[in-house]
């Protein structure tokens, strides 16, 4: 059986999409300034670097005082990234500037340090996301859903979620995600607004893969398996090749 | 004795006869389990919940010994071997065609075919000239141990129920059609391709094993991308060619190795280049006009196709059960076709199996002549029953 994902568009959807990039790329070399504490990268507002631009252009991050991008208008209001989208940002793309509370600017070394703090499993998870990244998606958190991400085409104004992704580390064995209530659960969930629950198991090639150690370019000794599972209704499908 | 009394002699028969309107009443008589509040979870260990499990218990004994009436007529009569283990049919009634086996000129049911005739009322079973109950065919039939011949009997009733004929899966038999590779076109490939896609009918292991089935596999994954993405073939082209030299050494894999003739490496192509599920977004304008960056990022690739997962001891081994059938397709047991699924049974309490786990069996599936897409179907505790399907980036 062919599997296509679910793409669903929303109805209440904008035309004005058309001209936004997925990337916040800027000609004039400016960056955006982001301060880490401790949970996410915090971005004030600048003349010259509107925050309002980061979200347009991919979806990154969530408005400090709106339930999506920043447009509650408040004077104060900040763009709250998450760990992976302002590792992407900070030294993939090279947009961000990422900061610690002190004001130092963080190296990639001490930004790895500081995510693995907060998250042990950052790095597969900045894996999943560059890798789903590279396939054009737009990335949410998955948290309201129960999982690491959700996956959108073009952004969550113009479609539904595709999939919510959970990410699997290969060292436990027998991970949880696949203990028959838990799969089941995160199914259902998703199943309600038409999602497929998408499993991301990260390999490593080399045994001595240290999270701690790695590089931007290291995370390539890291590889991917996908699996979708997909709850099936034996009776309709019966039913349906007998109508025929 | 030839001096019999005069008085009339009253017969008092030793059974009772129920009047037909008393027939008809118990024959469809419809029982509900009684729902009482929320579902609890845990015990609490109160005299109340005693007594409440004490009535539940009760009630439902009640119920099942209550007396079912069915008509006797068009019963199948078969015995229990007890010697043997096994359900003897010595008098068939009706349509066998998906029943059973036959073994030394007798003919023999499953268990699980014996318990569900038997539950329909279509058949009789007798052990030591006595007709068995229902619950004597329970324990005859599944043993009183615990095992999963439970498991595999719900599933094998409730999917019969919904319309499929379940058999017996057929184990792997390698010795495939070898001879007729050289018959098959291209052109056969392509419907087999298209049967796959459209009708979920797996292509037949011939074709698989063909000249042309590759080539035309990737011929035709390619003119859908060209169809989706509206783009020019030569870029295609050229892509393919290094792709081809970057997969060359998957050439060496062992699958299908005794039957697969010398081909070019050109076929060899979408057989094993790895298959992302989620790749569908690389077809829209965004990406084309930033694929330097996107490029840029692919960094974490997808576990190529080589991945031997015979050699991977920490997965488990998962048993496909049944094969299903459509009724509309066909389906004859003495020439059987490749079935519509393959179920395997996840027993209460087995964590679902993984990426590699699914791989495992259906490389294993891939030696028999005839596959099928695999139905995950989960017993849960409170044996209710779902069934799953796994799509995998292989």
């Amino acid at each position: 059986m062919e599997f296509t994902p679910h793409l669903k568009r929303k109805r209440s959807s904008c035309k004005e999409v058309l001209k936004l990039a997925p990337f916040p790329l800027r000609d004039d070399g400016q960056r955006y300034k982001g301060a880490f504490n401790g949970l996410c990268v915090e971005v004030v507002d600048a003349q010259h670097a509107p925050i309002r631009t980061l979200h347009d252009n991919g979806c990154y991050g969530k408005g400090s005082a709106s339930r999506g991008g920043p447009v509650s208008g408040e004077a104060d209001e900040t763009l709250l990234l998450g760990l992976e989208e302002a590792c992407l940002l900070g030294y993939y793309l090279g947009v961000l500037e990422i900061r610690d509370m002190l004001g130092n600017e963080l190296s990639w070394q001490a930004y790895v340090q500081a995510a693995l703090d907060y998250d042990r499993q950052f790095i597969y998870k900045l894996a999943s996301y560059l890798y789903l990244k590279s396939k054009n998606w737009i990335i949410k958190s998955g948290i309201k859903f129960g999982g690491d991400f959700l996956i959108y085409k073009q952004g969550p104004r113009q479609y539904h979620a595709s999939f919510l992704v959970l990410v699997q580390v290969s060292g436990d064995a027998m991970h949880t995600h696949y203990v028959a209530k838990n799969l089941k659960g995160v199914q259902r969930v998703a199943e309600t607004s038409d999602k497929d629950v998408l499993i991301l198991r990260l390999n490593q090639l080399n045994d001595d893969f240290d999270p701690a150690l790695c590089t931007p370019a290291s995370l390539q000794s890291l590889t991917i398996e996908e699996t979708v599972i997909r709850r099936f209704n034996y009776t309709s499908f019966v039913q349906s090749k007998q109508k025929q | 004795m030839s001096c019999a009394p005069a008085n009339v002699i009253v017969i008092k028969p030793k059974t009772e006869y129920l009047s037909a309107a008393e027939l008809i009443a118990q024959r469809h008589a419809e029982a509900e389990t009684p729902h009482n509040g929320l579902k609890r979870t845990s015990i609490e260990g109160s005299a109340a919940e005693q007594e409440e499990l004490k009535n539940a218990y009760a009630n439902l004994r009640h119920r099942l010994s209550a007396r079912r009436i069915e008509r006797q007529a068009g019963r199948a009569i078969a015995v229990w071997r007890q010697d043997q283990q096994a359900v003897e049919v010595l008098r068939k009634d009706g349509k066998f065609e998906s029943f059973g086996y036959s073994q030394q000129g007798k003919f023999y049911l499953e268990y699980y075919e014996a318990l569900f005739l038997l539950e329909l009322n279509r058949l009789q079973l007798e052990y030591c000239d006595m007709i068995v109950s229902v619950e004597q065919a329970y324990v005859l039939l599944l043993g009183e141990a615990a095992s999963d011949k439970y498991n595999n009997y719900l599933v094998y009733s409730a999917l019969s129920r919904a319309g499929y004929i379940v058999v017996k899966h057929q184990a792997a038999c390698p010795a495939a059609q070898t001879t007729s590779t050289s018959l098959v076109t291209s052109e056969d490939c392509i419907w087999a391709l298209l049967e796959e896609a459209l009708g979920n009918k797996p292509v037949p292991a011939h074709i698989k094993a063909s000249i042309s089935y590759n080539a035309t596999q990737a011929r035709m994954a390619e003119l859908k991308q060209q169809i989706i993405s509206q783009t020019s073939a030569s870029p295609d082209e050229n892509r393919m060619e290094s792709d081809l030299q970057s997969n060359f050494k998957f050439e060496t894999r062992k699958r299908r190795a005794q039957s697969e003739p010398q081909e070019g490496t050109a076929s060899k192509k979408a057989n094993t280049s790895s298959k992302s599920l989620v790749d569908n977004l690389k077809a829209e304008a965004s990406y084309a006009k930033f694929q330097q960056i996107f490029e840029k990022l692919d960094i974490v690739q997808l576990q190529s196709a080589d991945y031997d997962s015979d050699k991977d001891a920490r997965l488990r081994s998962f048993k496909i059960s049944f094969d299903l059938h459509m009724h509309n397709d066909g389906f004859r047991r003495s020439a059987p076709k490749a079935p519509t699924f393959s179920v395997v049974i996840l027993p209460p309490g087995e964590p679902f199996p993984t990426h590699n786990e699914i791989l495992k069996c259906q490389r294993q599936q891939q030696l028999a002549e005839h596959t099928a897409p695999l139905l995950i179907i989960s017993v849960s505790e409170s044996k209710q029953i779902q069934a799953f399907i796994y799509y995998i980036s292989c």
